[in-house]
Formats: structure tokens, sequence, C-alpha cells
């Protein structure tokens, strides 16, 4: 029941590795693939290496489906989903599944919604009635509607409003879209969290939870035959729904820098910048990745070396670049020491973007940022969770679950050129959007 | 599958395990393991932030961040290229017992960084400017601290539910200790307290024992430490009865923890204990959940734990709410607290979390990096592997009288104390009904 951390320095999907080392991490030929006919999509992939299953629903929703005035509904809908359908009730979800030894949890964030299952295998039937019960009947309550609105609002006190990188995100997105639907925070304004109504979602339930528009991925202990019988069984005759309304595109071009102050009394300033990037399937995106380990992933990147470790001007450096559906947000964030001064900082950090963009980055970088990648997939790798999470993620996002496996191969194309191209185009000075938090004496 | 066995109650197997003592006294743990080509190591000596001299918080932490600044063969940039160009990680820390050092790197490279953990460790430099630099890092991220109010709650937590041990600081220390820290005090911790005789490596992942031995013993062989033992550290003293507000005057939401006294690590209350807990405030159906979250939508999260070290512990629950609820939430969690130790749990309920803990289990082991924590927090409290094997039978084996009594004695009843990081002048008054209120400024904190 989490909206996504932004924080991240590593985008968690997929990975690489050194050319000689392209081989495939993940071996695909063993997902098992079928649609049934009202739309579900079903991925099994059979490991026996360990006595667990990870099992992962994946709906085609997140923020950029919504609309104002009910921004936060793909969010504070995931709580509902926790409440109670025809056959398991109120409360009944979580109690049932922790008394078979499993743990579920659920994320929404703005492309997708995804909820999962770990748990002793023994328990897979147990899962796919509890999963299979509320995609087909879920029930909603005026009661629940009004207590999960409680605790979503909770949520948003706690990571936005009162947190420095919350506040300062949301400004970000406005600033970085004028159109899409991502200049919205996930977690939605505290206004429209209150304004949403049962039948909003039940609304809501009936387009973006309908099986057309939603995928399972089981990694682990599995038979693949008996496992498809049985997901066929419970969820074939749950009825097709509508097919989702196109989100907007018409994001009209940045012709110039865009900026936002936060003042808040904080004890220190920071900086947080974005520049709209390519969506996710973009060739290029795997080159973004690189350059994002090159600048500011390790103690020895570009970043860290020259704004922490040399200027001091900087108590930490992260960036992000999460891929998405439709064009996303490449992101920079600065902790500045409290005493230095925000425009130096700034003006250091577009200094050794530009470098980046203008002289490129040597072979060296670019070597040692595909190690890190290969390490960071492989750590996700390592589990049935990891799988099945990249399978539905890839999927989601890239449209294709192959992809998972293929992210080592996209990385050893990409050179030094790619690197520089990139930065030239991507973090263009002229279409960056700046965020810079101003701590005002209190506290 | 009968209910009896839902959830798991197999063993939980172990892969083969090779342990080895040099001849300097350092304990060796090799774990093979199939898996994902990637090995995990890990380096824990004995003694943490407890260590920290008077006036000098946040030193054991600084000094584990300063010696992978420098060796006499490897500067600190250099360091840092040559461990990432591998594609591997090095972290170090401390916690209130020990100091770590986590290596994650792929297998084909870990005699490399085997290397690299084995110089940082045992012969850095300590460059002054390095040090120097450090610090003046730290103590600027404790400023980026002070404006997180869960961070703020967790030291003041300590400092009113430990006072004057040495476990009342968080390991970062405070502004005004570390500000004084000079490059002669990291270095002499170093010499006084990083001995091979009170240290274990653990490596786990897909290598070969024989191999990763051969390893750490030509690297790890030759290091010399002081003679000597890390000192024991006394219990922590009778927890007093407290209820402190940390004035944040513009947040619109309170974090709230509420401390007792626990049980150090090696204790036989140590099963009923995570069992009590997990009821409690465990996962998404405990008692408190279903109180705060689920019966009153008055926090998107609450969790309990024991936070059980070397020489003692507390009971921690740790929660937020909107400001004007905050007394409300303190209350509904010592009525939930009150009426858990009256009842005990149901059997229902108890055959649940005894499931849930059971089955979670085996995730929280699952890759090499978790494997090589748990084997080595046994080895660092002294405490056997079968905790790893007999874990399901254990927890099965815990009774709801057993529960009941763990609430009883550990439970916020009539020692605890409650912490509240919120705006003084709207929540002060409405929390006195807990006990005298003590007003302290976030800055006091940090």
């Amino acid at each position: 029941m989490d909206a996504p951390s932004a924080r991240g320095y590593l985008r968690r999907p997929m990975p690489s590795a050194p050319a000689a080392a392209a081989a495939r991490v993940l071996d695909l030929d063993g997902v098992r693939t079928h649609t049934l006919g009202n739309g579900l999509r079903i991925r099994l992939l059979a490991d026996p290496s360990a006595p667990t299953l990870s099992y992962y629903t994946f709906f085609q929703v997140g923020s950029r489906n919504e609309r104002l005035g009910t921004t936060g509904i793909s969010h504070l809908f995931e709580h509902m989903m926790f409440n109670g359908a025809a056959r398991y009730g109120p409360k009944e979800f979580d109690r049932v599944l922790e008394s078979r030894g499993g743990h579920s949890n659920a994320y929404t964030s703005n492309d997708v919604t995804a909820y999962y299952e770990d748990f002793a295998s023994d328990a897979l039937e147990t899962v796919v009635d509890l999963e299979s019960d509320r995609m087909r009947s879920l029930r909603l309550t005026d009661e629940s509607l009004e207590q999960e609105r409680e605790v979503v609002k909770e949520e948003r006190r706690l990571r936005t409003e009162n947190s420095v990188f919350g506040l300062m995100e949301e400004q970000l997105e406005s600033l970085v879209f004028l159109a899409h639907p991502y200049r919205w925070p996930v977690i939605g304004w505290m206004d429209d969290i209150e304004r949403i109504t049962r039948a909003d979602c039940e609304a809501f339930f009936r387009t973006y939870y309908a099986p057309g528009n939603a995928a399972i991925y089981a990694v682990g202990d599995l038979d693949p035959d008996r496992t498809m019988a049985l997901l066929e069984r419970h969820y074939g005759d749950i009825p097709a729904g509508p097919a989702p309304g196109p989100v907007p595109q018409g994001e009209p071009p940045q012709r110039g820098e865009r900026r936002a102050v936060v003042r808040y009394p904080a004890h220190a300033p920071a900086l947080l910048a974005g520049w709209r990037a390519p969506p996710g399937k973009s060739p290029d995106a795997a080159a973004l990745d690189v350059l994002q380990v090159c600048l500011a992933v390790g103690e020895s990147s570009r970043l860290r070396r020259s704004m922490v470790q040399e200027a001091e001007v900087a108590v930490s450096v992260a960036m992000s670049w999460g891929w998405r559906i439709d064009p996303g947000v490449f992101v920079a964030f600065v902790e500045l020491a409290p005493k230095a001064s925000g425009e130096a900082a700034e003006a250091m950090l577009w200094r050794e973007i530009e470098k980046v963009a203008t002289r490129g980055v040597t072979a060296a970088e670019v070597a040692r940022a595909r190690a890190l990648l290969r390490s960071s997939v492989l750590h996700e790798l390592a589990t049935h969770h990891g799988v099945a999470h990249a399978l539905g993620q890839a999927e989601a996002l890239l449209g294709d679950w192959r992809e998972a496996g293929r992210s080592l191969e996209h990385y050893a194309a990409v050179g030094p050129r790619d690197v520089r191209r990139v930065a030239r185009e991507v973090l263009d000075p002229s279409r960056r959007s700046v965020v810079t938090l101003e701590p005002e004496l209190g506290t | 599958m009968s209910a009896a066995k839902a959830g798991g109650s197999a063993p939980i197997p172990l892969p083969p395990i090779h342990r080895e003592r040099l001849p300097n006294g350092l304990s060796v743990i090799v774990a093979e393991r199939p898996g994902v080509p990637l090995a995990a190591g890990r380096l824990v000596l004995r003694g943490g932030s407890s260590l920290d001299p008077p006036g000098r918080s946040g030193l054991a932490h600084l000094v584990a961040l300063a010696a992978r600044r420098g060796t006499r063969r490897r500067t600190g940039p250099e360091i840092d290229l040559f461990v990432e160009s591998l594609g591997a990680e090095l972290g170090a820390g401390v916690d209130e017992d020990a100091t770590y050092f986590g290596l994650s790197a792929p297998v084909e490279v870990l005699p490399r960084c085997v290397d690299v953990l084995a110089d940082v460790s045992s012969a850095p430099i300590f460059p002054a400017a390095e040090v120097q630099r450090l610090r003046r890092r730290e103590v600027a991220a404790l400023a980026h601290d002070l404006d997180e109010p869960g961070v703020v709650a967790d030291r003041a937590m300590l400092a009113a539910a430990y006072r004057d041990h040495p476990y009342a600081h968080s390991p970062e220390g405070r502004s005004a200790d570390l500000e004084r820290v000079r490059r002669l005090d990291v270095a002499g911790f170093h010499a006084r307290h990083y001995r091979p005789s009170d240290a274990v490596l653990v490596v786990v992942g897909k290598v070969s024992a024989a191999e990763a031995l051969r390893v750490v013993r030509r690297r790890f062989g030759a290091w010399a430490g002081p003679e000597g033992g890390t000192p024991p550290l006394p219990p922590p003293p009778p927890m007093e009865p407290a209820v402190v507000v940390v004035d944040k005057p513009d947040v619109t939401q309170t974090q709230v923890r509420i401390a007792s006294p626990g049980f150090a690590r090696g204790s036989p209350d140590y099963f009923r204990g995570i069992v009590a807990s997990a009821l409690l405030g465990g996962g998404f159906t405990s008692r408190l959940m279903e109180a705060i979250r689920v019966n009153r939508g008055l926090s998107y999260g609450v969790r309990s734990r024991f936070a059980a070290s070397g020489a003692g512990g507390i009971y921690v629950v740790s929660t937020f709410t909107k400001v004007e609820t905050t007394a409300d939430i303190v209350q509904v969690t010592l009525d939930e607290a009150a009426r858990f130790r009256d009842g005990g749990p149901t059997e229902e309920e108890l055959e649940r979390t005894r499931s849930y803990l059971c089955g979670l289990f085996p995730l929280s082991l699952e890759t090499h990096d978790q494997l090589a924590e748990k084997l080595a927090d046994l080895a660092l409290y002294g405490l056997p592997d079968a905790e790893i094997t007999d874990f399901r039978d254990r927890v099965r084996a815990v009774t709801a009288e057993e529960c009941r009594e763990a609430a009883a004695r550990y439970f916020p009843l009539a020692r605890r104390v409650v912490v509240a990081v919120g705006p003084a002048k709207r929540i002060a008054k409405a929390l006195e009904r807990f006990g005298p209120v003590k007003v302290v400024p976030a800055r006091k904190v940090v």
C-alpha cells in the first residue's frame, strides 16, 4: 500500500554487463504465457530452487489515467482493494493470507498499480482464490472509503507535506509537465482525495480493474500446467470490461528554464532539477541509465566527487531516471551543505552536466557504469519476487515482458558517444525545471 | 495440507557452512550457496557507537566511514573507483554494538574486493584532510536529519529511554560532539578497538569455500590488532517514565514513539517476544494496525518491535498521525497494549501470527546479503545457527500464556517513555494525561 519512493538511486527494473558478459541473466525460455478469453494475460515461470512463490497482479492504470478533480484515485483505490469482496469479506484478505504464511502489499505509480503476495508454494490455491475474488467482485462501501480516505491523507502528510523532498518533488513535476497527467502527484491533491466518491471508485473499478487491463506473473516453485488450469478456472469467467480511454499526450514543447521556490522551515537548503525525458521504451533509455550512473551513482561518480568530496557544497547528490510509459522525467536531487551558496552549487551542477554534453565521458566510465548496472540487475533477479516484478514492469512499461531479460544487451550496446548525445539532447539547459528549497527561519 | 502445516513447518535449511578461526583470532564463516553470481561479504567488529567516548558521540561511525578514505596502498578516491569499476559496493557503518563493513560483489571479483576490505579495515591511514572533510559532511548531514521528523523522533526516543547509558545516542552522533572530533581521536579509536580477535568475517554466495577461505587467510592473516578485548557494557539503567515533546512548530503530522524496557539479544524471552510483538504491531492484521488504521483511520502505519541489543533492549511502537489526534493515537496504543496484557491473544490470532512469522522467515534469508547479515549477527551475539534452522519450531512452541506474560513484562504499561515530534503549542497539553511533559527544541536532539 505504498506510493513509490521517488528517491531511488538506481532504477529498480533492469540492468547490464560488459559486452563479453552480455549473456542472459534470466532464462526466459521457460516462461509460459496465455491470454484468457476475457483478456487477462498470464505469465508463469517455474523455478523450484526455493519452495516459495511470488504472485504479482499488474493493472495497467496509474495517475496518468486520472483527471483533475479526482487525482489520486488510482492510489486511493489501491487501498480499497484490501477491504473485502464477495467471498472474502472486510479484513479477511490479509488474515487468510497471513494464516497461510503469506505476505501481501501493493504500490501505485504514475503508470501502473501492482499487487503482490509472497508465500510458501503450498498456499498458491488460497492466493489465487483471494486475488480472483477481489478482481471479480470487490465490495466498495462508504464506510471503508471514508476510513481509507483518512489513511491516505495521513500518507500524504507523511510523504509530501512534512517531507522536504516530497514538497519539492510535487513542485517539480508540475513544472516539467503542463498538460500531461504526470504533472500531478501519484497520491493526488489533498482536495481531490477529500472529494473522490464511491461512485467514482465503482466506475474506476469497472474500467481499470477489468481482466483485459491486467496481467498476472507467478514465479517460483509451481507446476506450469496445473497453475495455468487453476488460473483459468478462477479467472476465466470474470466478464471483460470496457476499453480504458486514451491518456492526453499534448505536452507542448518547453522553450526556456522553469523555476519554483519552496520556502519551508528547513535547516538546510536543497535543489531539485528535472528534464523531460523519452519514454522507457525509447532506444535511448539504456544510455540514460548509463549517464545516470556516470554522473551520480557511487562515490566515484562525477557529481559525488565534484560536489560532495571536492567542493563540499553538497551532502548528497542523487539522480533518478525512472522509465515511464510516456515521456518521463530525469531528476537530480542535491542536499546542500547548510552554509553553501545555492547559486554556486547550482552553477557547479550545470557545469558538470555541460562537460558531459560537450566532451562526453570516457570508455572507463562507461565500463564502470555497466558493471554497476549489471550487479543491480543481478540483485533484482536474485529473488522470485524480483523476477516476477521485473516481468510485470517490463510488460507494463515497455510493452513486452521479454525486455526483463534484455537489459544487459541494451547496456552493452551503449558507448561513450551515446552518453554524450543523450546528455546533450535530454539535459538541455533551456529545457530544465528547477526547484530550490529556501530555509525559512523557524525551529 | 492441514491447517497445522500452514505457513511452513519444515526446518529452515542452511547451505553448507565452513568455519575457521585464523591464528590472529579472526572468525571466518563461509556459506556456499547457488543462485545469482554475486557474493556478499560482511566484516563485523565487536564495538560500535556505545564505545564513543563522552563528548565524542558519532566517533565510531566516523571511524568506520574514514577507514575507507585511504590506506598505505590506495587513496580514498582510488578505493572508490577500484571497487565500483568491478561492479561492487563497499559500505561501512556502525550500530550500538558493532562496526560493519559490507561488501556486495560479482563473484568473479570477490578476491580483489576482499583484498580492499582487508586493507581498509586493518590498515587505514586516516588522511587528515579526508577525516576533516567527512566530519564536515556528517555535521551537514545532521542538519538534513533535523528536517526529517521520523529521524528526530527515533533519536529523541533513544535519549529518553536510555538516558545516560551509551545506547542513548544514535550512531551518527550529535553535531556539537562531531565538531570537536580530531584526526587523532579517529586514529586512536581504530588503534584501540579494531582487533581481529573480536571480529567475524562472513562470506556468502556462489563461491567455493576452499577458494574463499584461501583468499581470506591470505588477506586477513597478517592483521594484528591491539591486545585485550572489547570492554563489556553495563546493562541500561531502569527506564524512567517520561513524556517528551520535541517541538517542530510547522509540521501537520506528529511522529510518535512509545518505548518500554525490553530485553538483550540473548534473552530466553526472544521468541515469545517476537510473537507477542507481531500480534500487537506486526503485519497488516495486528491489533494496533486494526485499532489505529483500519478502525479509526488515525494513521497510515504503525509498527512495534523489540530493539534487542547486546547489553539490553527496548520495546518500541512507532507511528504518526495528524497533529489534532496526537493524544488519541497514544491512548489507543496504550489501551491496546493493556487489553493484550489482560486477555492475551485468541487461538486463531496466535495461530495466524505464528504462520505469518514462519512463512515469512525464509524470505528474510533469500539473498546472499541477507544471509550474511544473519550469520554475522548470530556470531556477534554468540547465538547458534539453530536459531535459524529451528526458527519455526521455536515460534510454533510459543503459547498464548507466554505471549501474555511477555506483554505484562515488556509492553508499555507502567514504565514507558512517550515521544512526540510536533508543534508543542498544539500537542503538549493533551499529552499531559500520560505524565509530566518535557518540551525540547528539535535542535537539542541533533
